[in-house]
């Protein structure tokens, strides 16, 4: 057995239900709302795509921690500490020894709640929007395309991966405080889009003057959250320090 | 009533790609999906993008693989357009962003994939619908296409044999609108969900597949559908060909590399059709894992390669299966993942409706016949997306607005439609889902034969009498998930029925559709489209012929 408890929000009220469902092997907890959506009550709302990790759709706090439902086993979620009532999001390495088997599920941090565990994520793609989040190339490639060193690429791949999931939004202080910072999320496909090769000149320039700022890469207080909640291992922290010293560069030229 | 010139239905690539091409033509055009675009199953796309690029490689030799991949069903003038227009295209891609995987000289690189003479398919990693899905995304927000994210469209509004707009579902607050356009473009992907074991996202419906059937519109070649040989046994998610393509072996549970009794030649590298049959094969005769699965190994393709090409797929293993296939061999088993049927359209995607196109996997612009091959589907949904838009922004400038007339009754009637949906008691949605995909599952699967067929039918024409009767009984109105589940799956009931009765009529085995009472190919008969037209009672079925030019059907070896 496994007890979902799972932060409820309408327009008027937030409340707590609880949920029993069987566990199944390999269940995970966005499989276990589905059961409770379909089975148990047909209200309660999340989002889901993909059910692989590669979508970025299921993004949520489970036991106070930013992560995807689709690849978070029920098995192991239950085994953990829920940290319920505590004000931290992510505590790193918090977990109990024995069985507790309840799991806490609630929305992303950080964002506003539209109904159950259905967040704003327009208030979050406009600021990833912001940064112009394009590769600003001309009209025509060369002939046979562009070429690009393959070592270059891999320091680029890192940031491509990301997405857009916001689950490092959901583990910043920064964000927690300051609605107007970009977040990790934007930072770090501002730094992707550095980075290319094909990228034009001012467009690149125009990105850097646009994040040199305490909404931008200052505002960040180097706490690595992100870097410890991201699903698919992009390293946001690092792409703001790369920033960081290629503005002080710049200034310094 | 909103209104645009040009209305994309569907935000994965095919839909992004038109809706940008539109929007570079000068037309006002807009994106509705019901999720935002970058979470669309395109993003799923893992292996790769194939473009004849490479020096000692010709379009015409990626025809000649993707005809002959096709069991000769695929229409020749198209896939001549398909694979002509697959460089440039792939080098447009390239030229906004996308990180393809290089060469040691900085050039996009290429691996063998299935059924190809030729290492054809360009990749990013093994995310390369990830790469690719978020470029164009990102190109589309240069452009300024508007999107309406979170809207399912529900019923499509025709008047006089032209498509007029359509009736959408504002998931935020459950409210009905409507869309008036000059042309509509549906691209919204496959119906993966209606089978029990399937790569797809549970996204994938197949509702606009639904919606275009239901304005009479014939879908065409739907029994042809694609299992995957290689998917994650327990989850199916996708275990990308690619893996093959790098040197992936596949084994049985006495550790024989079975592939060598079913295609010599190609080995793992044989076309997906085969390789699907050859694990069922060994599996069903008891060669298989407990459990149904066989094995594919990369153990001995090393760390680093495997960091560094499979990357993604390491990850999928170590999260969904517990295993690392640094040390492990990965299990695996065939599951649904692909629809070469669909929506009957044309070289610039034009529907037999007016002012209606149809692309990427919803569509059948036929250049994948009866069996696609690796590869293809991602630039089936570039070329074919980039042609609609061109097209749809040129046809636009020459008409004018429809009336409100046929978008105010469609209104009605939608609402009418949804208000008797709406109670308590009754049958649920997910019991009528489950079953209809056990029910694929079982009797519409990998092999097919008439008895099982006719099982399965019969099942589907139940389970159709029981979806008359599916209540929804959340009177929430934001994000009603139930309410948009029962109208889904109302669409799964007549694709599942197109499916199974197109199978049970074509008496021959060609491509994915294989039939164990009718094992040959039999051109004299069934060298023809299939081709559904929505009536009381049932699908019509009709047929029509297969377009050939350069390459005369011949037998198929591998």
């Amino acid at each position: 057995m496994v007890y979902l408890k799972i932060k409820r929000q309408d327009e008027s009220r937030e409340w707590y239900d609880t949920f029993e469902t069987k566990e199944t092997p390999g269940m995970t907890v966005l499989e276990a709302l589905f059961y409770v959506q379909e089975h148990m009550d047909g209200s309660l709302c999340f989002r889901y795509a993909c059910r692989g990790a590669v979508c970025g759709s299921c993004g949520m706090l489970i036991n106070r921690v930013p992560r995807l439902a689709c690849r978070t086993q029920v098995g192991i979620a239950k085994k953990e500490n829920t940290r319920e009532g505590s004000g931290d999001i992510f505590v790193a390495g918090q977990k109990s020894e024995e069985e507790n088997e309840v799991i806490l599920i609630e929305p992303l941090a950080n964002l506003d709640v539209i109904r159950d565990l259905i967040v704003d994520m327009d208030s979050f793609y406009n600021l990833v929007d912001s940064i112009k989040p394009w590769i600003s190339s001309p009209e025509e490639h060369p002939e046979g395309g562009n070429l690009m060193d393959p070592d270059l690429r891999e320091q680029i791949e890192k940031y491509t991966n990301c997405i857009l999931c916001a689950c490092c939004h959901g583990a910043c202080p920064v964000a927690a405080r300051d609605d107007t910072y970009l977040s990790p999320a934007t930072l770090a496909k501002a730094w992707r889009m550095h980075l290319d090769p094909r990228e034009d000149n001012a467009s690149r320039q125009e990105r850097l003057n646009f994040v040199d700022s305490e909404s931008g890469v200052w505002g960040c207080d180097l706490v690595y959250k992100c870097v410890a909640v991201c699903p698919k291992k992009v390293p946001p922290t690092l792409g703001i320090k790369a920033l960081r010293e290629e503005i002080e560069k710049n200034k310094e030229n | 009533m909103r209104e645009h010139d040009i209305i994309v239905i569907g935000g994965g690539l095919s839909g992004l790609r038109a809706g940008l091409e539109a929007k570079r033509q000068g037309a006002d055009v807009a994106v509705i999906s019901k999720v935002p675009p970058i979470r669309s199953h395109s993003v799923a796309a893992q292996g790769g993008i194939n473009a004849s690029i490479g020096t000692d490689d010709s379009w015409d030799s990626h025809a000649y693989d993707t005809v002959k991949g096709s069991d000769y069903l695929a229409d020749q003038d198209t896939v001549e357009i398909l694979c002509k227009e697959a460089p440039e295209r792939v080098y447009e891609m390239e030229n906004w962003g996308t990180l393809f995987s290089r060469t040691g000289d900085g050039k996009i690189a290429q691996r063998p994939f299935g059924g190809a003479g030729f290492p054809r398919t360009c990749y990013a990693g093994d995310r390369t619908g990830h790469n690719l899905l978020h470029t164009l995304y990102e190109q589309v927000l240069r452009a300024g296409v508007r999107v309406y994210n979170e809207w399912m469209v529900t019923r499509l509004a025709t008047d006089s044999n032209r498509c007029t707009g359509f009736v959408a579902l504002n998931l935020l607050d459950s409210e009905l609108e409507t869309f008036r356009a000059k042309a509509v473009i549906l691209a919204t992907g496959g119906y993966g969900r209606i089978y029990q074991r399937s790569t797809n996202s549970i996204i994938n419906t197949g509702f606009g597949i639904s919606l275009g059937y239901r304005a009479g519109v014939p879908i065409q070649d739907m029994e042809f559908v694609q299992f995957h040989p290689t998917t994650l046994w327990g989850t199916n998610i996708l275990i990308t060909e690619g893996v093959r393509g790098e040197g992936g072996y596949l084994y049985n549970k006495d550790h024989e590399r079975f592939m060598d009794k079913y295609a010599p030649e190609s080995m793992e590298l044989a076309p997906r059709d085969i390789v699907a049959r050859s694990i069922q094969t060994e599996i069903d005769e008891g060669r298989g894992f407990t459990g149904g699965y066989v094995q594919l190994d990369i153990t001995h393709l090393g760390k680093e390669l495997i960091n560094e090409r499979l990357g993604g797929i390491r990850q999928i293993c170590i999260d969904f299966a517990g295993v690392d296939p640094i040390t492990e061999p990965i299990p695996v088993q065939p599951g649904h993942h692909y629809s070469m049927g669909g929506i009957s359209s044309g070289k610039d995607g034009l529907t037999p409706l007016n002012g209606l196109y149809a692309i990427g996997e919803c569509a059948c612009i036929s250049v994948h016949g009866a069996n696609r091959l690796g590869g293809n589907s991602l630039l089936d949904t570039i070329v074919f997306g980039k042609r609609a838009g061109e097209h749809a922004a040129n046809a636009v400038k020459n008409i004018a607005m429809p009336s409100e007339d046929s978008l105010n009754e469609s209104l009605a009637e939608e609402r009418s439609n949804i208000d008797s949906m709406m109670g308590d008691g009754g049958e649920s949605f997910a019991d009528v889902k489950d079953e209809l995909r056990q029910t694929m599952q079982k009797y519409v699967g990998v092999y097919r034969n008439r008895e099982d067929l006719e099982t399965g039918l019969a099942n589907v024409k139940a389970l159709e009498k029981r979806g008359e009767n599916i209540h929804v009984k959340s009177r929430v109105k934001t994000f009603n998930m139930e309410l948009m589940n029962v109208l889904e799956v109302k669409g799964m009931l007549d694709i599942a029925r197109v499916i199974t009765e197109g199978a049970l009529v074509r008496e021959e085995s060609r491509g994915a559709h294989y039939r164990t009472d009718f094992l040959e190919r039999d051109d004299e008969n069934w060298l023809k489209h299939t081709l559904a037209y929505m009536k009381d009672g049932g699908p019509k079925l009709e047929y029509k012929d297969v377009t050939i030019t350069q390459f005369k059907p011949m037998r198929r070896e591998y």
